[in-house]
């Protein structure tokens, strides 16, 4: 069959078109060059807290009169966090083998990740906090501090260590 | 006469060799545009807790360029297949033209304004800084579980 004789000269025109517009791109063009530049990212993992230093004090006060229990709470400090791993976890534990009274540490209101229970602190590491991994954020830090009115006086040094690792 | 033909030749082709060498050297400065300072590598290794890894800067690298017969501009261009972190150029001293803001260098981007206004006169070639800028967040993970970003970068001179 026979093509139709109207339809020839829109088919050279555009042929003509894309023709031109080619030769113009290439006119244009000068030179170009490149170079390979990479990128690397460590594994980087930080943990902070922004205070050094807390004290806990049960004082007549805070005591309820023909009640053996006495807490006392501090939610002063804050846990800041850094990871770009996954699968990551916080843990805490403290140096203090056999503390004369009990305290207990928990995790509130993460930005990111789960708070695990609150804890009573052990020399074993244990969850404080769950699948953090691959984010950046912060918590605030809440200790609770136990003793019986029978246990008389005294004091507790906790030097308390929080770690990121494998969940 | 044999003496003179051949001193005469000899001649010649000092002035062949001259000429040969000077061909070669225009050759050699002729590329339009050309990256100096060989491959590069920027590398994250901090950050802050609370905040996010330290971005990197390399200022190892140069672009010279030549003057076109036209007024022109040079654009960029990256290909990195799998790219998970984020890399930026900015041209540094540049007097022939004017340096576009950073560019961030993406996979698959088009070829994008890098200097433009690069004037048809006054000067013959010129050299400017590349700034790259690396960064990333912690969420965009490191180059153990994800390998390392190897960036592709095309510099393009063209008529504006």
């Amino acid at each position: 069959m026979k093509r139709p004789a109207r339809l020839l000269f829109p088919v050279l025109l555009s042929v003509y078109v894309l023709a031109a517009s080619s030769e113009s791109v290439q006119a244009q063009t000068y030179g170009s060059d490149f170079h390979r530049v990479t990128v690397t990212v460590a594994t980087i993992t930080l943990l902070q807290t922004n205070i050094g230093s807390i004290n806990l004090s049960i004082t007549g006060s805070s005591v309820i009169a023909g009640q053996d229990l006495m807490t006392v709470s501090d939610q002063s400090s804050t846990l800041l966090w850094g990871t770009n791993s996954s699968g990551k976890k916080v843990t805490v534990r403290t140096n203090l083998a056999a503390p004369k009274y009990s305290l207990k540490v928990a995790a509130i209101n993460p930005t990111s990740g789960t708070a695990a229970s609150e804890v009573t602190l052990s020399t074993t590491s244990t969850d404080f906090l769950l699948n953090i991994g691959r984010s950046s954020g912060s918590c605030a830090i809440r200790y609770t501090a136990l003793a019986l009115a029978s246990q008389g006086t005294g004091s507790d040094v906790h030097t308390i260590t929080f770690t990121i690792t494998n969940q | 006469m044999l003496t003179a033909i051949i001193r005469s030749l000899r001649g010649q082709t000092l002035a062949l060799s001259v000429l040969v060498i000077v061909l070669a050297s225009e050759t050699s400065q002729a590329q339009p545009v050309d990256v100096r300072g060989g491959n590069q590598t920027l590398s994250i290794t901090t950050g802050f807790a609370g905040g996010e890894p330290v971005a990197v800067t390399n200022t190892n690298s140069a672009l010279r360029y030549r003057r076109q017969a036209q007024t022109s501009k040079i654009t960029v261009r990256t290909s990195c297949p799998g790219q998970n972190f984020n890399l930026s150029v900015e041209a540094q001293g540049v007097t022939r033209g004017v340096a576009a803001p950073a560019v961030q260098l993406v996979n698959g981007m088009l070829d994008t304004d890098f200097i433009v206004n690069i004037p048809n006169s006054g000067f013959r070639q010129t050299t400017v800084t590349l700034l790259y800028t690396a960064s990333a967040t912690f969420a965009q993970g490191n180059s153990a579980e994800f390998g390392n970003d190897v960036h592709t970068v095309t510099y393009t001179i063209l008529a504006q």
